[in-house]
């Protein structure tokens, strides 16, 4: 045990976890190895997952963007908002994702020149870019978009997978070679260990961490797009809540809060395990805000087992390793 | 040691908090004025009782936010419990309708007692970091509230009367303005909270455990007892805040109370409490309450400005309020602070020339 | 996968040439196919197989569709089956709850889901994923828009109708003076609702309604506490306004609990579809003058009935075909005239309920 590394130890577990989860779910039901219902599994819940990639990127930096929801709704909301005034549709979902990017880059901004916490700003933008999709759709529900839109959101893309759920494996893997085998990836774990050390060694922090939220945002607004083509209509309401799944799968990860570690690999389990957890509460009737009672267990449980995990003497990839290395 | 009791002696008014307090003062004032122009009728008995009605709950949950706030952690649970606190009372006061006020309270504040001490204890003696236990306990006392009342509403009219008709107790009114008891009552506990946490000891080493942790362990306070004694008492006001809810909207279904967290923390930020900790009062946070309030009801009666701006210009306030802290309380700050320890007295210049030094 | 459903269609058409009555497969029926039900007389739904349903309220804890599973469970009882898992979202703002509870139905295999459909056109994905799965979909009190995967909507009222009721309410209430209302609803993606406020907005064009002015419309999400503020709202932004007509037992009630509470009942007054429970004290009072409703239990009933009718096969949901629904007696499936697509029968009578009449 002793040559794991702590995110070996962890990925394992969790991987543990995940098999003990299918195969628990699967006596509950005959047909819940079907490929069928793990694409639905995935599909039900195609944004969180998406956002969840991106937000293991920021929580790695040390930060933490609590507006992610929102600026999906708002993105959404830009998008129905610009389609109904008589817009272009392919214009609508241009603007929605510049709207999007904009909101990364007007919180970034400011966290970069201010120097105030990623908390309080993100907070203030979960509540303003809500408040912002509100003022676009008031409470009026806008749908009727294309046929080929729909299309996009429900039908097959590549073989039974829709477009979403093949975005979401893309973005997996290019995600895992930005992170761990890119210099990029190598900034973010240095700045998430030690911003200090970071703007030392060289890296423009602030510049770092506007493009950061820009990206984390910008995520967020496709999530929003894929939303509105997945459902067929938006509300000003779409997302809420989402925070709670989107933080649970990246901490669940083994990705540190106060950032520094963590590996997408352990993300991608962790989302194994809270899509099955919650499909399998699911089938079994389980009424939604008990299945999020367990996610919220398993948050509490994973930082826990985190905290124990630390005593024991076992090695420690990232930044860590490169600092004994250099 | 010395640094709390040189608090006590330097002078109140020049402190940074009381000049938020004023300047949120102002603010309101500015908006009653502004919005007078706005809207007809705007002055008037029912507009101050519906904010002071309305106010109650928010201004308790504020003030609980705070005192967790204070130390440099966060609630985000107070929703939850509140839910869990009004629904569990309600039933309670339903099916033994002979129970006295003081019961009803009693259980409210027993219930938020107990979540907040669960809060606590995984904050202070598991060391997971307050934001995600108490985003996971959002969860779990929901979904336990949830499967308890197997998704039954708890109806106004099953509530004994002394119940529902408690919003309308007026403590007294001029002319048209009721001050009405809950009012006066949620007054008074701002009042008497916020000169326990300035007088007390305990007061001051929240404060002191928020502005440094690693220097208040250091210097031999029981950090961790004290941050489970901010949660507990936070709790135990967010229990009091379900029992008010109970009271003003009789009608509880197993969601009530969702997103009053994020109203909580808005207006404690609005109040100038700082998310970093060691800094705010509660008062203040009673004003940021009473701001965004006021904002509320004024803008639903703006005819030109539709109600669907609030979040947005609720987000850009508490961005505004936070922005401004930063830029104007930081130099009030390191002033306070070393008027304090008059022996490390530092021209402001020079301090910031040299930032890397420690 | 496709080839799996391709067999599975070639299969159930080849059941259905054979035209087999008493099976335990389910087989859901489309409007306007030909097939071996009588028009002529009516089937009498009889017990005997299991049936396992799903009834899919808006959400829970609004006491009207506790009633309605009342009276489903009723209905199973009767009919010897099993009980309806009574399942729905906690919130009703949420419509997301609802398709993952039809996808989800899809892969337990359950016979049937009875739906008051919350989530607008939005539910159209699960409703397709269900009836892929060969689960019969029957909707009541608030139906799909498009109609398609829907074997059946079980109507409480005619919706057009419900427009001209509440006008004529609103006219009593208000007189002929008239004067300003507003309109406080459910949730702006619920079919039901919408269905008649465009109704009542058609009813309002009629000559004799002119005196009446409908000001503003909102969406109280039936949550109480939401609908309490708007409520609120409603009359700080319009200071004439004389009646709040909700179409929705939560808007209903918390609108009399709002004016009663700001001490406003002479001014505004109260009305829309509401239960005499929880209307009772509003209406003694005066603030609630008249509402209308009808039996929530028996629309459970009749729902469970027809369900278990069409997924045990013993009829086809088609035009013209009728069935007779224990204690409720016959139906006949016409067409919606309401929508562009779908079959619906409609269930029965509007109470309208004054000071005189709540008690009973």
């Amino acid at each position: 045990m002793r040559s794991w590394s702590r995110e070996r130890s962890w990925e394992v577990l969790l991987a543990l976890i995940l098999v003990g989860t299918i195969a628990y779910n699967a006596t509950q039901s005959d047909v819940y190895l079907d490929v069928d219902n793990f694409v639905n599994i995935f599909r039900l819940s195609i944004e969180k997952v998406i956002i969840a990639v991106a937000m293991t990127f920021v929580i790695v930096s040390g930060e933490i963007d609590l507006s992610v929801a929102s600026v999906m709704a708002f993105s959404a909301c830009t998008l129905a908002f610009a389609y109904d005034s008589g817009v272009p549709f392919w214009l609508a979902i241009v603007l929605a994702l510049v709207a999007a990017a904009a909101a990364g880059l007007l919180q970034g901004w400011v966290i970069a020149s201010t120097g105030i916490s990623s908390l309080v700003v993100t907070l203030a933008g979960l509540i303003g870019f809500r408040g912002a999709a509100r003022v676009l759709l008031e409470d009026r529900s806008i749908g009727d978009f294309p046929a080929w839109f729909g299309d996009v959101g429900r039908a097959d893309f590549i073989g039974p997978m829709p477009f979403g759920l093949v975005l979401f494996l893309v973005l997996l893997v290019l995600g895992g070679i930005v992170l761990h085998r890119s210099v990029v990836g190598r900034r973010l774990f240095v700045l998430g260990d030690n911003a200090e050390v970071a703007r030392f060694s060289g890296i423009d922090v602030a510049r770092t961490k506007v493009l950061l939220f820009i990206a984390s945002a910008f995520v967020a607004g496709v999530a929003g797009v894929l939303f509105a083509a997945r459902l067929g209509s938006v509300r000003a309401n779409i997302g809420e809540g989402f925070e709670l799944d989107i933080i649970t799968m990246v901490l669940l990860g083994g990705v540190s809060i106060f950032g520094g570690s963590g590996t997408l690999l352990g993300v991608a389990l962790a989302i194994g395990i809270v899509l099955n957890l919650r499909n399998g509460l699911g089938l079994a009737n389980v009424e939604s805000n008990t299945q999020t009672g367990v996610i919220g267990v398993l948050l509490i449980a994973s930082v826990l087992a985190q905290n124990a995990l630390d005593r024991l003497p076992l090695r420690r990839s990232g930044a860590d390793a490169q600092e004994a290395a250099a | 040691m010395s640094s709390t009791a040189a608090v006590a002696r330097s002078p109140v008014w020049i402190r940074p908090e009381r000049i938020k307090e004023l300047s949120l003062i102002g603010v309101i004032a500015l908006m009653l004025v502004v919005f007078s122009f706005l809207v007809d009728d705007y002055l008037g008995g029912r507009f101050f009782n519906r904010v002071t009605t309305s106010v109650a709950i928010t201004a308790v949950l504020a003030v609980a936010q705070t005192i967790v706030i204070i130390t440099r952690n966060i609630d985000l649970s107070v929703g939850s419990i509140v839910g869990v606190s009004a629904y569990i009372t309600g039933e309670y006061v339903r099916d033994h309708p002979s129970s006295s006020a003081l019961v009803g309270i009693a259980l409210a504040l027993g219930i938020g007692l107990l979540l907040g001490a669960v809060n606590g204890t995984i904050v202070a003696w598991g060391r997971v970091p307050a934001i995600v236990t108490t985003l996971g306990t959002l969860a779990i006392y929901r979904s336990w509230l949830v499967s308890h009342g197997e998704g039954r509403t708890i109806t106004a009219d099953s509530l004994p009367s002394w119940v529902v008709e408690l919003p309308n107790r007026t403590v007294f009114s001029v002319g048209e303005l009721d001050v009405r008891l809950i009012f006066a009552v949620v007054v008074a506990i701002v009042v008497v909270l916020q000169i326990a946490l300035q007088r007390l000891r305990w007061g001051r080493r929240l404060y002191a455990i928020g502005s440094n942790p690693d220097a208040a362990t250091q210097a031999g306070l029981p950090t961790r007892r004290l941050v489970f004694s901010a949660f507990c008492a936070c709790g135990a006001l967010s229990g009091l805040a379900g029992f008010l809810f109970l009271a003003r909207f009789g009608n509880i279904t197993v969601v009530a109370g969702q997103g009053l967290e994020l109203d909580s923390v808005a207006a404690a930020v609005v109040g100038g409490v700082s998310v970093l900790g060691g800094s705010g009062t509660l008062l203040g946070a009673f004003l940021g309450a009473v701001l965004i309030d006021v904002l509320d009801q004024s803008l639903v009666r703006v005819p030109q400005v539709s109600e669907f701006w609030r979040n947005a210009i609720l987000g850009a306030l508490i961005l505004a309020a936070v922005v401004a802290d930063a830029a104007i309380g930081r130099r009030f700050r390191r002033r306070w602070s070393a008027e304090a320890r008059p022996h490390t007295r530092v021209e402001p210049a020079e301090e910031e020339k040299e930032p890397t030094h420690a | 996968m496709r080839q799996h459903k391709l067999i599975a269609a070639l299969a159930c058409l080849l059941l259905f040439a054979a035209a087999c009555g008493d099976d335990d497969d389910t087989e859901s029926s489309s409007s306007g196919s030909d097939s071996g039900g009588s028009a002529g007389e009516a089937v009498t739904i009889e017990g005997g197989d299991d049936m396992n349903s799903i009834l899919l309220p808006k959400c829970t804890g609004i006491a009207v569709f506790d009633q309605a599973n009342e009276g489903a469970q009723e209905a199973a009882e009767e009919l010897g089956t099993s009980e309806p898992e009574f399942l729905g979202p906690s919130t009703c703002e949420d419509p997301t709850g609802q398709i993952e509870t039809m996808t989800n139905a899809a892969t337990q295999g359950v016979d049937a889901v009875m739906i008051s459909n919350n989530a607008g056109e939005q539910i159209q994905s699960g409703v397709d994923a269900a009836t892929d799965a060969d689960v019969s979909v029957v909707s009541w009190d608030s139906p799909i828009p498009s109609g398609e995967g829907e074997s059946l909507f079980v109507a409480q009222v005619d919706f057009d109708e419900t427009g001209v009721v509440m006008a004529d309410m609103a006219l009593d209430i208000l007189g002929d003076e008239g004067g300003q209302l507003a309109i406080l609803s459910a949730s702006p993606d619920a079919s039901n609702q919408n269905a008649w406020i465009e109704a009542f907005n058609t009813a309002l064009e009629d000559e004799k309604y002119a005196n009446l002015e409908l000001v503003d419309t909102v969406y109280g999400n039936d949550d109480s506490d939401e609908s309490y503020n708007q409520a609120l709202g409603l009359i700080d932004s319009h200071p004439d306004l004389k009646l709040i007509m909700a179409p929705t037992t939560v808007g209903i009630a918390a609108a009399g609990k709002a004016m009663t509470d700001e001490g406003l009942c002479d001014q505004v007054k109260v009305s829309g579809l509401g239960l005499p429970e929880e209307m009772r004290g509003y209406t003694q009072s005066g603030c609630a003058p008249e509402f209308a409703l009808w039996s929530f239990v028996d629309l459970g009933y009749l729902t469970y009935y027809a369900t278990y009718g069409i997924a045990t096969g013993q009829f086809d949901a088609v035009e013209g075909q009728k069935f007779t629904a224990g204690r409720m007696g016959e139906y006949t499936i016409e067409k919606d005239p309401t929508r562009d697509s779908g079959l619906r029968i409609v269930m029965g009578p509007f109470t309208v309920y004054t000071e005189d009449n709540i008690d009973d």
